[in-house]
């Protein structure tokens, strides 16, 4: 009974079964981006196929009529089921809402609607056009609305390549082969269909896109099977940008190459005190400080908002956004908080000054009262008080290594820098005896380094208490770092003082006994360097400084 | 049909005195093809295809692609069962588990493109034909699945209630093995295909029983309502000898009714007195796989008796 043209059976047959096949694949895949919508796209191209080989095997014109209108179940369902599977398979599925779903469906419905009562109106006509010489029933469709709903088909074809297109740059090889074969499957029926409206394809007694769907069929299988469709999936990538600009906590404003701004991040939107979805469209210029508004503050640019008491500032940043031929398309400026950073900046500022100033001043007034009186008590002020000026000024140090002002670019001479701490220790402690061994060529290094090794010689020298006081400070250069030793045959550092050390923090029954080794600790770290404790033969500590060169 | 085995239908021990003469590899592709063909439910489609041949005899129906059909849902129903079920097999069947889990690509394209050839095929027996393909698949989804939320939780709750979940398994297989092929050969409803219709129904029931004698302690603990759970294995037997007794008196019934022939009425006969041998080892034997697969297998007697019966081969 079937006939038209030998080769259009054997492939409708085998559209069926790659599509029902992929179709089950599909399905097996869920709940994967896009899975569903596919097991509908291919149920729908099946059923396409399938009502066709029931209109081709019809007995009578009215059965094949019949068939021919319940294919229009499965004609509409693909293009809804496609462009619904693009959305998702790429990440996109915030436009998949019920709504929208129903918008879709609309011209789908009316055409099966008008197909199944074409005999009312003809504007959707099926109509038998003859009887092939195998007894086929040949049948003929056309109409008003025939055309539109082949628009409609071929722009929601068009609609769902497009995100899929922007996978075929992928550098994934699976996406770019998912999305590869995605696009054959999908434009090798629809490309039939339209050269068949068109009149270009020859007369083989039947609409020839279900036979076409034998290619997609394999184009399906392709993808899930050889490029793992469900099993590597794109959905995140285009999801995750969205996320990261929605979510970070830095306000982020996007504004185009006209001073108008096209998006803006809930941050932004929370910084600026301003709606997310009315300030889009608005001039740049009125929301951001673009030129004079700028605040400098060393250099920075600081944007500051609000009030004096509830002021936070901001350290904007702008980035220029080009096209691939690098011409300007817009900006993205970031504001990020810098409220706190400012705040302890001031605080360090007022400590130093109080560290600086205002101790030593109260010291030397001890000081002087205590020069009045003689005696061992006055000694003893006398000694006391310098031990606060000794604090204070170790203080100081602290807060210029956090004030990153040691952090210097440039950077000084290694072998200077160690003359000149040995010098002041043979001053400061002249019952010792310092050994240097310097390098064999200098290098620059961070000036922070002199708080390290002022306070390691320092820590050698005051606690060894022996008769053969020795402190041997050894620099070597090892490619791009110096390696600083300073050895002393003292009693060693407590292992108690290590653990706190180590610890990172201390607490008000657990502490160590000075600010020295902190200090040791936190300039190696901010001038990105390490340092080791190990006990010295037969007695002391060989404490090992490594840091960069300049 | 319609059952299934968690065992091997043999030992894989050391070999026998007569094996030791077989090269060690030749013995060893036997156990690979074994394990291929129980596994992946293989076998089952073999039976199944017997299955419709034997209705094809009775009714005397054309040869037909029915029995490919019917053999390719088979695997692809039974396999793609396997599937699912492979890591809630680990357990029980720690064998079968392993060679689906080391398959499962494989056999999941397989069992796709079988189901997929099956509605092709259906295709040339029109529109019935290609309903009664969906079928078994459609009762494998509503089953194994929350595809459709509403009426996969209704079938999920069937699933657990005492005869109607191995009623639903019996139903889709007995329409598809009598139906397909009277849908291929577009034939009529006659009571001779009632009376096969019933046969295979109550057989299938009885086949799907067996096998839940062994999973007992699973199907309480997921509260699923089988015969051997509500009443025990004693009963269970005595429940399956009823079955198999009431299904001899209305094959004895139809034959003295002149709906069956003598010679179909004999075949079957003979296939329900080994069913009943079958059931007295219910619960009484240390193999139950073996005993599911034995279950099966009287199809094939079933079928050899006919063709002697009819044609005289």
């Amino acid at each position: 009974m079937i006939s038209p043209t030998s080769i259009a059976v054997p492939l409708l047959f085998g559209s069926v079964a790659l599509g029902a096949s992929a179709a089950i694949l599909a399905w097996r895949a869920r709940p994967n981006p896009g899975a569903v919508s596919l097991v509908w796209l291919l149920i729908g191209q099946s059923w396409w196929s399938t009502c066709i080989v029931f209109s081709l095997s019809a007995e009578t014109a009215a059965e094949a009529t019949f068939w021919t209108k319940v294919g229009w179940i499965g004609v509409m369902t693909v293009p809804v089921a496609w462009i619904l599977f693009a959305l998702e398979y790429t990440g996109r599925d915030e436009h998949i809402t019920r709504r929208n779903v129903a918008l879709l469906s609309v011209v789908p419905t009316l055409t099966v609607l008008l197909a199944l009562t074409e005999e009312y109106h003809g504007l959707l006509y099926v109509r038998t056009v003859g009887v092939t010489a195998h007894g086929s029933v040949l049948v003929e469709q056309g109409g008003v609305w025939y055309s539109v709903a082949a628009v409609y088909t071929y722009l929601l074809g068009v609609l769902g390549i497009a995100p899929i297109l922007g996978l075929l740059s992928s550098g994934a090889t699976a996406f770019r082969g998912q999305s590869a074969a995605l696009i054959v499957g999908v434009v090798t029926p629809w490309a039939t269909n339209v050269l068949y409206n068109l009149g270009v394809l020859p007369e083989v007694g039947i609409d020839p896109t279900p036979i076409a769907f034998a290619i997609s069929g394999v184009a399906y299988l392709g993808a899930i099977d050889r490029f793992r469709m469900f099993g590597a999936n794109p959905a995140p990538a285009w999801r995750a940008k969205q996320f990261l600009f929605d979510h970070i906590h830095d306000g982020a404003v996007v504004v185009d190459g006209h001073d108008t701004i096209v998006d803006v991040n809930r941050a932004g939107a929370a910084i600026l005190d301003v709606d997310v979805d009315r300030v889009l469209g608005r001039s740049a210029s009125e929301l951001l400080p673009l030129s004079e508004p700028f605040r400098a503050e060393d250099g920075a640019e600081i944007l500051t908002v609000g009030t004096e008491s509830t002021s936070r500032s901001y350290d904007v940043n702008v980035s220029e956004l080009t096209d691939r031929h690098g011409e300007t398309l817009g900006y993205v400026f970031t504001l990020h908080d810098v409220t706190q950073y400012l705040q302890q900046q001031q605080r360090l500022k007022v400590l130093n000054r109080v560290l600086r100033h205002n101790i030593r001043t109260e010291v030397n007034v001890i000081q002087g009262y205590a020069e009045r009186t003689t005696g061992d008590t006055a000694e003893t002020i006398k000694q006391r008080t310098m031990r606060i000026v000794e604090i204070s000024e170790k203080g100081r140090d602290a807060i210029d290594l956090f004030e990153d002002a040691v952090n210097d670019r440039e950077g000084t001479s290694l072998a200077d820098l160690l003359e000149r701490s040995l010098e002041a220790a043979r001053d400061a402690f002249p019952e010792v005896d310092f050994e240097l061994e310097s390098p064999a060529e200098d290098a620059a290094v961070s000036e922070g380094l002199s708080v390290v090794v002022d306070n390691l010689i320092e820590n050698a020298a005051i606690h060894n208490e022996g008769e053969d006081r020795r402190v041997t400070v050894t620099a070597e250069i090892d490619d791009d770092r110096a390696r600083i030793r300073v050895a002393d045959n003292g009693p060693g550092i407590d292992d108690y003082e290590l653990d706190v050390l180590n610890s990172g923090t201390e607490t008000p029954l657990r502490h160590a006994s000075g600010l020295g080794l902190w200090l040791v600790k936190w300039g190696t770290e901010v001038i990105d360097g390490s340092v080791s404790f190990e006990p010295n033969e037969p007695s002391g500590t060989v404490v090992t400084t490594t840091v960069p060169l300049r | 049909m319609a059952s299934e085995t968690n065992e091997l239908p043999a030992s894989t021990g050391d070999f026998a005195p007569w094996r030791a003469a077989v090269p060690a590899s030749i013995v060893d592709v036997g156990y690979r093809i074994r394990d291929v063909l129980t596994y992946s439910s293989a076998y089952l489609v073999f039976i199944a295809m017997i299955e419709v041949l034997t209705v094809h005899i009775v009714l005397s129906l054309p040869l037909n692609p029915a029995p490919v059909v019917v053999g390719l849902v088979t695997f692809a129903v039974y396999a793609g069962d396997r599937i699912a079920d492979a890591d809630d097999d680990a357990i029980s069947s720690p064998e079968r588990s392993a060679f689906v889990t080391r398959h499962r690509t494989l056999l999941s394209v397989l069992t796709a493109i079988t189901y997929g050839l099956a509605i092709a095929l259906s295709l040339t027996g029109g529109p019935f034909a290609l309903a009664i393909t969906l079928l078994p698949g459609g009762f494998w989804i509503l089953y194994a699945s929350d595809w459709l939320p509403t009426f996969g939780s209704y079938f999920k709750r069937l699933k657990r209630v005492l005869v109607v979940n191995s009623t639903i398994v019996a139903s889709a297989w007995a329409i598809a093995v009598v139906g397909l092929p009277i849908a291929f050969a577009e034939a009529s409803v006659t009571p001779l295909a009632t009376v096969v219709f019933v046969y295979f129904l109550v057989d299938t029931f009885v086949n799907t029983e067996i096998p839940n004698v062994r999973d007992v302690k699973a199907d309480e603990a997921v509260g699923v309502s089988t015969l051997p759970v509500v009443f025990g294995i004693r009963r269970t037997r005595r429940i399956l000898y009823g079955l198999d007794l009431a299904l001899i008196a209305f094959v004895v019934a139809a034959l003295s009714s002149g709906i069956l022939t003598t010679a179909v009425a004999a075949a079957i006969l003979v296939g329900l007195g080994y069913a009943l041998v079958l059931a007295w080892f219910v619960g009484r034997n240390t193999a139950p796989g073996r005993l599911a697969i034995a279950g099966e297998a009287k199809h094939l007697v079933v079928f050899a008796l006919l063709l002697v019966f009819t044609t005289g081969v």
